[in-house]
């Protein structure tokens, strides 16, 4: 939990709230101005606001997100001599890569439940929808937010081997439009690549890209299954190569 | 700005890759604009293969995936000056912020216009390759393709001001990521909205589009998007010329 803890010390004063507040919030009110400015009411209600706010999302902004945000949490080990200091210090390397990660995950999450707020929000405030969404909708967040996990992990492990900022968020971007392309063509092997795992995660029971529309027990347990699999597999990949990183001079 | 200076920017982006970063743009947007074209119901129709689904594929595609790369382009190309004092080693040099911002410009823009030229055409010849029979909108399509050229140079000169004016590349690439929810919701905003904001002339580009179901064939809104380019100019030149003034 120290490693966790310190790695959230270092993200104080890095802006990372804009990303997990601003992202989600702007998905949920972009949706909710279009159905406005189209003249519109959502015809099914809190449905057509989570799929007005979610489908898009999950496709592409998710994905870059997490990016930013391993970018952020990797970004001051890559200044100054921290590098080093990283490499010299007395903590495994398996504990760092499980800390950076975890520090994302856990920001992805948080994203997650902005969205629901922002969802909520909209249909009450803009739509007058009565009530609280049905709980699927709670579930599915629960589910994204495990889907993450393996994305936040790969992107971390990608922002620890490219100094550049910007460089691993492009590869979410390009990987987020692969796994478009993965989840129409309704590939089986999608559910192995973790851009795609968020792809069909947040589609669930929307009907679109692929999704049948129906939450069945097997969708949610390929795509939990997947997400524990993937995480501890690129959590063993991410480790080894950073135990083969040194110093740099 | 000199032709020298442009050339050291050609020499930079060798070790960013930048030459990648546009090249995975060409295939980002081509690849969607294929497969936003061979999945259209309208499509698949008989007599549904008409030039106006590639073009509703590209007008779709090119707001999607052009904001977050040009983020990324200006992002890197920008951040090398400030993570190695450059800004200070061109003015010593007699290249003051300014120039270096124009000059950055001017060689990311060829880059970018190669770019845009390029998955135009490919979309183009990939429309021809899948048995469109109907003669090309030659007119629409290059309208379509400058339109699209100046909102992709102008988002680019936002973005290299952008990081030129703040070290943190989160605000540019964040400031990209929202333009990209902005510029994919643009099409579905009143005109009035849909001009305030550079993302917003994408939608304005759009050369085809579904209204339902039904595919529409819509003209580029050429004065609206020839007004920004000068207004973006303009400010561009300014602004630059403020930079000039600025010490490092």
């Amino acid at each position: 939990m120290g490693a966790v803890h310190a790695e959230f010390l270092k993200l104080k004063r890095s802006l990372a709230w804009t990303v997990v507040a601003l992202l989600p919030a702007a998905m949920a009110v972009a949706g909710a101005v279009n159905t406005i400015a189209a003249g519109q009411q959502p015809e099914d209600g809190w449905h057509t606001v989570w799929l007005r706010s979610a489908v898009f999302y999950g496709l592409f902004p998710l994905a870059t997100g997490i990016g930013i945000l391993a970018s952020l949490v990797w970004r001051v080990e890559h200044r100054g001599g921290n590098w080093n200091a990283l490499m010299s210090g007395p903590v495994s390397s398996l504990r760092i890569v499980a800390a950076k990660a975890a520090v994302v995950a856990v920001l992805a999450a948080a994203m997650q439940a902005v969205l629901l707020a922002a969802v909520i929000a909209v249909g009450r405030l803009a739509f007058a929808l009565p009530g609280m969404p049905p709980a699927r909708y709670f579930w599915i967040s629960l589910l994204i937010m495990l889907a993450c996990v393996p994305v936040a992990v790969l992107q971390s492990g990608l922002s620890m081997l490219m100094r550049s900022f910007a460089g691993p968020i492009a590869v979410a971007f390009l990987g987020a439009a692969a796994a478009v392309v993965m989840l129409m063509a309704e590939l089986p092997a999608a559910v192995l690549v973790p851009y795609a795992l968020i792809g069909r995660a947040t589609q669930l029971g929307t009907g679109t890209f692929g999704d049948t529309g129906a939450i069945t027990p097997w969708a949610v347990a390929t795509t939990a299954i997947a997400a524990v699999v993937l995480t501890a597999a690129l959590t063993a990949a991410t480790t080894a190569v950073l135990n083969r990183r040194d110093t740099r001079a | 700005m000199s032709a020298h200076a442009v050339a050291n920017e050609f020499a930079k982006m060798r070790r960013l890759r930048n030459g990648l970063i546009a090249a995975a743009m060409v295939a980002a947007v081509a690849g969607l604009s294929l497969l936003a074209t061979v999945t259209s119901p309208a499509f698949a129709a008989p007599g549904g293969r008409v030039w106006a689904v590639p073009l509703a594929a590209m007008s779709f595609a090119v707001p999607l995936a052009s904001p977050p790369l040009l983020a990324v382009l200006a992002s890197r190309q920008v951040d090398i000056e400030h993570q190695g004092g450059g800004w200070l080693l061109n003015q010593t040099s007699g290249i003051a912020p300014g120039g270096l911002c124009r000059a950055k410009f001017a060689a990311l823009g060829l880059i970018v216009a190669a770019a845009t030229v390029l998955e135009s055409g490919l979309v183009l010849g990939a429309g021809l390759l899948l048995g469109i029979a109907a003669p090309v909108p030659a007119g629409l399509w290059l309208g379509f393709t400058g339109c699209v050229l100046v909102a992709n140079l102008v988002l680019l000169a936002v973005h290299l001001l952008l990081a030129a004016l703040i070290d943190n590349q989160l605000v540019g690439l964040g400031v990209g990521l929202l333009g990209t929810v902005v510029a994919v919701f643009a099409a579905g905003l009143p005109p009035a909205l849909t001009h305030t904001t550079p993302w917003g002339y994408y939608a304005l580009a759009a050369a085809a589009g579904y209204q339902g179901e039904r595919l529409v064939a819509f003209t580029p809104a050429y004065p609206s998007t020839a007004a920004l380019g000068v207004l973006a100019a303009v400010s561009f030149v300014l602004i630059t010329a403020l930079f000039d003034r600025r010490e490092s």
